[in-house]
């Protein structure tokens, strides 16, 4: 047991002070947070941007109801020529005009909308659409409804979507916040099995090679070894894990703190948690709308998921994931004598992985109940990346302890089954291996 | 101290060890010899509990050999290495902490070592900055660092220049005398009439030859001598012997020859002395090296 502890530590130290270690660390939680504070950045100066200013010329002469202004586009009906307008654009204080020719109600075609810049698609579709409303309200105005008829025929509507929790609780979630989750996640998970699986391999085959190995397991067994260096990668895949979490919250706090004005922090807060300050004018319908829009909802329901719950599932199965895989790709590494001839085995082993991963972002994500998340979550060659991904969503208890118990089960008997194959594989040297002298070494006794 | 008995030991489509027992006594240096792919290596990787015997049994002092006698032997494999990227004090720690030393008596040895190897200042170099023979003293010093009852020695010269080689035997000669036992694995039989008490010839995974290098050689006298001599002299009419070889080398004559019967070297120098003036004369005994290709090629 004491050998295993030295070999663990030495495994773990020897990565823990490399360069390329302490810059993924560091770094990796600076890009995240750099993405987020973009992230939380545009979608408030999204809501800021200001309004723009279309100066309208109506040569229709069916279409006399005007355009209505609103927060994002202002509509100004001016008496000029087309031609005029352009050439003066850039001196006009319009950002864009919008032209209607005398066109057939029923194919409205050749209306133009011509700016110093290219329009964008929102600005598109808000133009089109706000068009469309104005043809439709004449249509139907014309078969005879009333003004006060059209104004009550527009609600606005808002989805609130909420799920019964376990505890029967009402939680407001969102399939977006769910789905964001699930995602990271899953990318997460398939990238530390991978990685790290591949750091266990590459170590073997570096004993190997470095024929290191011969004054090794002189002194301790080749289970010892193996066992050894798998779990000291773990620790090390651990380490960083967590050393991202903290570094990747503290350093997020820190950007939100200093970049974001007091204003804006005010906003998102009251954004997340409800609390309607009185705000002067403009500010109240920017913080309404903050509270109803979809960035609202994603905060409110990544608040209601328990982070805690899935950040340590998350750790379990990273755990039982990388046990199960590290294992076989220590087995892998045993049996080749370079990195290169890896290639035939590697195969075999990436193809399950890739696969729960492609599965488990596309058919999991989309129906996290069904029959294939379902046994994608419970076989243990898929579960890590599937069960972590369905968490978000919400998983029965006794789905996950099963899924959990299954992946113990697995990891053992991969274990069991890599270390036959590697106390063999360890001391054959330049001897092609296939798949057929894997077998062989399997049933080698001692 | 050490005693195999009956190894068998069979892979997938060969029999690496075919019934093969050996004696190693306490405080000698002990020969292990064979072709390549003999079973030198099956044999040691047994003894060094690496493997297990299919059947038979190797006794250790006494008792049946068991794993609490890992940290009595140090091995030094044919094939050896360190880790590229590790400094070389830090490394022989490891190696002695998983032989059981505590980091203190380690960390002392180690510099005794080092500056008895003119190896002071190697503590922080990292092993990819060292030549070859340099990584092999830092594998030497490894493998004896815990003091072993028993050092297994693969191939230990292959890598050295003779100013590190000639270190190295003296150091095994010192340990020996200090009482430890030693097996000894190699193609190099010079260095085996040097080094070695006893040896056993392994071959297509058979011993075939096994004692004291002293007897086995002794036992290879075939009555061959050569003697040098100035002058001329009639060998037409006497019947003491076959010549071998007849050469003329600086200064005279050198003659190889094989007495007959139950002449003995006394009746021929009786008859030589008178006729031409020897400068030298000597029995010709085997070399290990001829009894190991003579067996081999058998």
């Amino acid at each position: 047991m004491n050998k295993i502890l030295l070999i663990i530590k030495r495994e773990y130290l020897s990565r823990v002070k490399k360069k390329s270690f302490i810059i993924m660390t560091f770094l990796t939680p600076l890009i995240i947070a750099g993405f987020y504070g973009l992230i939380i950045y545009f979608s408030i100066k999204g809501i800021n941007d200001k309004t723009d200013k279309v100066a309208v010329i109506n040569e229709n002469k069916t279409l006399t109801e005007k355009l209505t202004s609103n927060k994002n586009v202002t509509y100004e009906y001016v008496d000029k020529s087309f031609e005029s307008l352009k050439k003066n654009l850039s001196n006009s204080d319009y950002d864009y005009i919008l032209y209607l020719p005398d066109f057939d109600i029923e194919q409205p075609k050749g209306i133009e909308l011509i700016g110093t810049k290219q329009a964008g698609l929102t600005l598109d579709g808000r133009v089109s659409d706000a068009i469309e409303d104005l043809i439709r309200d004449y249509k139907l105005k014309k078969s005879g409804i009333s003004q006060a008829d059209l104004d009550h025929l527009k609600s606005k509507v808002s989805i609130n979507t909420k799920k019964i929790g376990d505890t029967g609780k009402e939680e407001s979630s969102s399939a977006g916040a769910s789905t964001i989750i699930a995602f990271v996640a899953g990318v997460l998970m398939f990238m530390f099995i991978m990685l790290y699986g591949v750091q266990v391999m590459r170590g073997v085959i570096e004993e190997k090679t470095s024929r290191i190995i011969e004054i090794m397991i002189s002194s301790v067994k080749p289970f010892q070894l193996m066992m050894g260096k798998i779990i000291g990668i773990a620790l090390v895949g651990l380490t960083q894990f967590l050393l991202w979490i903290v570094l990747t919250f503290s350093i997020s706090a820190l950007a939100v703190s200093v970049f974001i004005s007091k204003d804006d922090a005010r906003k998102m807060v009251t954004s997340g948690s409800k609390i309607t300050t009185v705000n002067p004018g403009a500010q109240q319908i920017q913080s309404t709308a903050l509270n109803n829009g979809p960035l609202g909802n994603v905060k409110e329901s990544i608040e209601n998921l328990d982070l805690g719950k899935i950040i340590s599932v998350f750790i379990f199965y990273f755990l039982g994931g990388y046990l199960f895989y590290s294992a076989l790709y220590a087995a892998i590494g045993s049996a080749v004598d370079s990195e290169t001839e890896t290639q035939q085995f590697m195969m075999p082993v990436m193809m399950p992985l890739l696969l729960g991963y492609a599965l488990s972002l596309s058919v999991v994500t989309n129906d996290p109940y069904g029959n294939v998340a379902f046994w994608l979550s419970i076989i243990p060659f898929t579960s890590p990346i599937a069960m972590v991904v369905r968490l978000p969503y919400g998983v029965p208890g006794w789905e996950l302890a099963l899924s959990m118990i299954i992946l113990i089960i697995g990891f053992i008997g991969t274990v069991w089954f890599a270390a036959r194959i590697y106390r063999v594989g360890i001391l054959m040297y330049g001897k092609k291996a296939s798949f057929k002298e894997m077998v062989k070494w399997f049933w080698y006794k001692n | 101290m050490l005693s195999v008995r009956n190894i068998v030991k069979q892979y997938a489509g060969h029999r690496a060890l075919d019934d093969v027992s050996l004696e190693v006594e306490r405080g000698k240096i002990f020969g292990l010899l064979g072709p390549n792919g003999a079973g030198k290596t099956s044999l040691i990787r047994i003894i060094t509990q690496i493997t297990g015997p299919d059947s038979g049994e190797v006794i250790f002092n006494g008792q049946q050999l068991n794993s609490n006698h890992i940290n009595r032997i140090g091995y030094l494999p044919e094939e050896r290495g360190l880790y590229k990227k590790m400094e070389i004090g830090e490394q022989v720690l490891y190696l002695s902490k998983l032989k059981g030393l505590s980091s203190a008596e380690a960390t002392k040895r180690i510099k005794y070592w080092f500056d008895k190897l003119d190896m002071g200042g190697w503590w922080n170099k990292k092993v990819e900055d060292l030549s070859k023979g340099m990584q092999q003293k830092v594998q030497f010093v490894a493998t004896i660092l815990h003091n072993p009852e028993l050092i297994i020695l693969d191939e230990p010269f292959s890598g050295f220049d003779p100013v590190n080689a000639d270190l190295i035997k003296n150091e095994i000669l010192e340990l020996n005398a200090k009482g430890t036992t030693f097996i000894f694995s190699t193609h190099r039989m010079e260095s085996v009439e040097e080094l070695c008490d006893n040896i056993a010839l392994i071959d297509k995974s058979k011993k075939i030859l096994d004692g004291a290098v002293t007897d086995i050689k002794s036992s290879y006298r075939n009555n061959t001598y050569c003697i040098e001599f100035n002058g001329e002299a009639d060998f037409n009419n006497i019947d003491l012997f076959d010549v071998l070889e007849k050469k003329n080398v600086k200064g005279g004559t050198s003659l190889k020859f094989k007495l007959k019967g139950n002449y003995t070297a006394n009746d021929l120098l009786a008859h030589l002395i008178p006729k031409v003036s020897i400068n030298h004369f000597t029995e010709v005994i085997p070399s290990m090296n001829d009894i190991f290709i003579e067996h081999v090629k058998r």
